[in-house]
């Protein structure tokens, strides 16, 4: 069913908005501070938390476990009352839970700073000066837990289809305006999304189950489920619980495979067509075996797809396309679709990922509608990616439209995620050992021999020229000295840091 | 006792240079590990082999500035580098620094320099009394840290208290930096970049305090406060690099030779971060650097002997020097061989679990 998640400062008036809203459309309301109850009945010492993220104290393993259980529990918690019942939950990050999924509409609730200090001085009792003192520092204990638990501004409008300021807006008007809003077709369950909020609700109940059992409660994990099959990733330092993981899983109620991986990191793929037996898919697989990365493909569907059913999906493991812009599109064709060339089934994804397990390093996969915006909505920003890949993507355009979608793509993609976003075609060059890095390494080699016996062998001429005494008058001496060890040095680190870096490529240590 | 080619550069034969780069190669290892400089390392341990201090930090914080350069590329490519506040430190570091080099040249100078009774003593006893002074501090966070995060108290490290106290202080104007997602007092963050710029310049660690100051007093991200500190230090080298070079106490062979060792050392500590837990990180490079405190305190009587402050035999300065130099390589050592153990260990593992997979891929 519907979820409409408003995100609400203090005296915002987020509360009285969030159940005037669930009273007119018939909803139930939840809100964080009775999902925070339930949490701390769950026995996840939620103070603890929030004290150790707002006062940035020093963070322990302990607790950063503890996040992720909270995490798993409100998500899940969430998911559950969601199946049978539309649902207004209203919180801090309450847009970030559920982000990519067309059904739930994102609102940010905002209103005048003076109106906020009015009601902060009314409500607490202390002078004007404190209490904008007070909105201050709870604004920003709020942008420290946004950040530490989902990795995002607080503030970034991205996250939100909606914000609404009520310095104008009376609460009941802002309620009947929202119930309208949520009764457009964008934002109605359709069976893509239906599914995205199951392969979500299973992950969460999945991470849980994994907190809940003594025998794999203390480590951390990355969980992602498509279709009932539940992908787990895990440190290296844990590959003794493998067994366990596995175990307790698939305990889990709607799982039907598990999928462990140990990774220290994840990479990103992104790409129309995946071919587990493709060039580019060796190379992924082997960087992704150097560096211990999960990979994690996402197909991105072209625009002029058909919208992928459940039942579609369910057979390829693809889970979450937020299905927005497919809606979108597809309100424009009058239900006639253009004859456009079937995909392989589920566009290789299946296949690649089954290729992945084997080789221990999948990472799950999904696919994405919605173009670059819908592709930067789908992602997990507390998944630590090291390298975003992008292939071959826009399949359907002409060769100029192609290369420069794709440009723009990687463009809108770095200034979005905090990895290096690479072409396929030049992971080769820049991460695999090939040929040409025999020659670069044999160049640098040369430069750094003659220079270090440039200097060893002229040292007594070079102490003396460090020294600028050389110049007799004034200083000129010591700035040509101090200018040229200046320019030296970076370029003795520059030659000798990029040799070594060849070197260890080669030897598989990055 | 060491003797000197030229004023107060020393004479390197075969035997020291290979001592340098293997301080380099420690100190690379270490300073990847803990994903700070490596100076707390390199410094006391080319003092040990009788480099005069302030070339010593001179030398280092050139090579901090190569280093920095190479590293900060890497952060500013994911995003993890608020140039902003970067701009903001770099000002006040670069007072720091040249308050830090003007102290240690007059101690040098007023000394002399001519490295015997009295000579650059002065400048080495500042230098180890800061060097021991910050680094205990660090050190017993560290410890106390990794020690108190071992239970189900999570709220651990000394650090709390500080960033409190500071918190409950109102100083505005306050910045908006929006990277690091965080709002900043002017005067708080005018202080940190002297206090970074002039530790940095006095014994070039000022990573210790500038990274926790970022985490703790700032709020900023973690991966944030390591790549804003690896631009700042980028600058932070550069500007000190050229004051030490203006004041001819950089020795560009040292800088050359720590290369050789440190620009490998870094990718293998930075390696072993992922084989390692954290808990075990802390207590490696809390009690390597306590051990290098304890080094640098061993050196001390020394120079307070040189100084005329205390009476000792000189006959001892050998003992306490060689005492100092075995406890400094003993600690880089040990820490440096733990690293490399579970990074073979790590490394061997995976090479087993391809060799199953691809063995079960071939038998089905």
């Amino acid at each position: 069913m519907q979820v409409i998640c408003l995100s609400r400062g203090v005296f915002v008036g987020g509360e009285e908005l969030a159940e005037q809203l669930a009273s007119k459309l018939g909803y139930a309301c939840l809100s964080r501070e009775q999902l925070s109850e339930s949490a701390t009945e769950e026995g996840i010492p939620v103070g603890k938390l929030e004290m150790a993220i707002t006062r940035q104290s020093s963070f322990s393993e302990r607790l950063a476990l503890e996040r992720e259980h909270y995490l798993a529990f409100i998500t899940s918690q969430i998911c559950d009352r969601s199946m049978n019942e539309g649902l207004v939950y209203h919180g801090r990050t309450a847009h970030l839970l559920m982000s990519g999924i067309s059904h739930v509409l994102r609102v940010r609730v905002v209103t005048g700073e003076e109106r906020r200090i009015r009601a902060a001085m009314q409500r607490l009792g202390v002078d004007r000066r404190r209490a904008r003192r007070y909105l201050e520092d709870v604004d920003d204990d709020w942008r420290r837990w946004t950040h530490s638990l989902h990795g995002v501004s607080w503030e970034d409008t991205s996250h939100y289809d909606l914000t609404l300021n009520l310095d104008q807006l009376s609460v009941e008007n802002a309620a009947a305006g929202l119930t309208a809003i949520a009764q457009l077709p964008d934002f109605q369950v359709t069976p893509a999304s239906q599914k995205a909020v199951l392969d979500l609700r299973l992950a969460a109940h999945s991470r849980l189950a994994l907190a809940r059992d003594d025998r794999t409660s203390q480590a951390a994990y990355k969980v992602r489920a498509d279709s009932g099959v539940v992908t787990v990733s895990y440190l290296p330092h844990d590959a003794g619980r493998a067994e366990a993981v596995a175990a307790v899983v698939s305990g889990v109620a709607g799982v039907s495979q598990v999928r462990s991986t140990m990774a220290t990191t994840n990479i990103l793929w992104v790409q129309e067509e995946f071919e587990p037996s493709s060039d580019s898919f060796r190379d992924v697989a082997e960087i992704a075996t150097k560096w211990n990365a999960a990979v994690e493909l996402v197909r991105l569907a072209s625009e002029r797809e058909a919208i992928p059913t459940a039942d579609e999906q369910s057979g390829g493991g693809n889970p979450a396309p937020p299905a927005r812009a497919l809606a979108g599109s597809a309100s424009y064709d009058g239900g006639i679709e253009d004859d456009v060339e079937e995909p392989s089934e589920n566009g290789g994804v299946t296949p690649t990922i089954e290729e992945l397990a084997r080789l221990g390093r999948s990472g799950g996969g999904r696919v994405v509608a919605g173009g670059a915006h819908g592709l930067v909505a789908s992602i997990d920003r507390s998944v630590p990616y090291s390298l975003v890949v992008l292939g071959e993507v826009f399949g359907d355009r002409g060769h100029a439209a192609k290369i420069r979608m794709r440009r723009e793509l990687q463009t809108f993609l770095s200034d979005h995620i905090k990895a290096p976003v690479v072409a396929v075609e030049e992971l080769k060059q820049q991460y695999l050992f090939g040929t040409r890095d025999v020659f670069r390494a044999f160049a640098l080699l040369v430069a750094v021999v003659i220079l270090f016996i440039a200097v060893f062998s002229h040292q007594r001429q070079v102490l003396d020229f460090l020294l600028g005494e050389w110049w007799t008058e004034g200083n000129l001496g010591h700035v040509v000295a101090a200018g040229v060890v200046a320019l030296v040095v970076p370029i003795v680190a520059y030659l000798y840091g990029s040799f070594s870096k060849i070197v260890l490529k080669l030897i598989k240590i990055e | 006792m060491t003797s000197f080619l030229v004023q107060h550069f020393i004479v390197l034969d075969l035997t020291t240079a290979l001592e340098v780069v293997l301080l380099g190669f420690i100190g690379g290892v270490l300073s990847g590990f803990i994903g700070s400089g490596g100076a707390f390392f390199m410094t006391p341990g080319m003092m040990n082999l009788g480099v005069p201090g302030i070339v010593a930090v001179g030398s280092n914080i050139t090579h901090k500035f190569g280093k920095a350069m190479m590293g900060s590329r890497k952060h500013a490519e994911l995003g993890n580098v608020d140039h902003r506040l970067g701009a903001y430190l770099i000002v006040t570091s670069f007072l720091g620094i040249r308050i830090a080099v003007w102290i240690n040249s007059m101690l040098f100078k007023g000394g002399s320099g001519d490295h015997g009774a009295g000579g650059s003593a002065g400048s080495n006893l500042y230098i180890s009394l800061v060097f021991a002074g910050v680094l205990s501090l660090v050190a017993v966070s560290m410890l106390r840290d990794a020690l108190g995060s071992g239970g189900d108290e999570g709220e651990s490290g000394p650090s709390k208290r500080i960033a409190e106290a500071l918190a409950r202080i109102h100083l505005p104007p306050y910045i908006r930096f929006p990277v690091g997602d965080t709002r900043i007092s002017l005067w708080v963050l005018l202080m940190v970049g002297l206090a970074t710029g002039y530790l940095a310049g006095t014994i070039g660690v000022g990573g210790f305090i500038g990274v926790p100051a970022m985490i703790y007093v700032f709020g900023v991200p973690t991966a944030v406060a390591a790549g804003t500190e690896l631009y700042l230090a980028m600058f932070m080298g550069a500007f000190g690099a050229i004051n030490y070079a203006l004041e001819g106490y950089v020795d560009l062979r040292l800088t050359m030779l720590l290369y050789l060792g440190s620009l490998v050392g870094i990718y293998i500590g930075v390696y072993g971060t992922k084989v390692v837990k954290e808990v075990v990180i802390r207590i490696v490079t809390g009690t390597v650097i306590l051990l290098c405190v304890a080094s640098r305190a061993i050196a001390m009587p020394v120079y307070l002997r040189q100084l005329g402050w205390i009476e000792m035999n000189p006959w001892w300065d050998t003992y306490l020097n060689l005492a100092s130099k075995v406890m400094l390589f003993a600690a880089g050592v040990t820490g440096t061989v733990i690293i490399l153990w579970n990074v073979v260990r790590a490394y061997r593992q995976r090479r087993r679990i391809q060799s199953t997979l691809m063995e079960a891929r071939a038998a089905a």
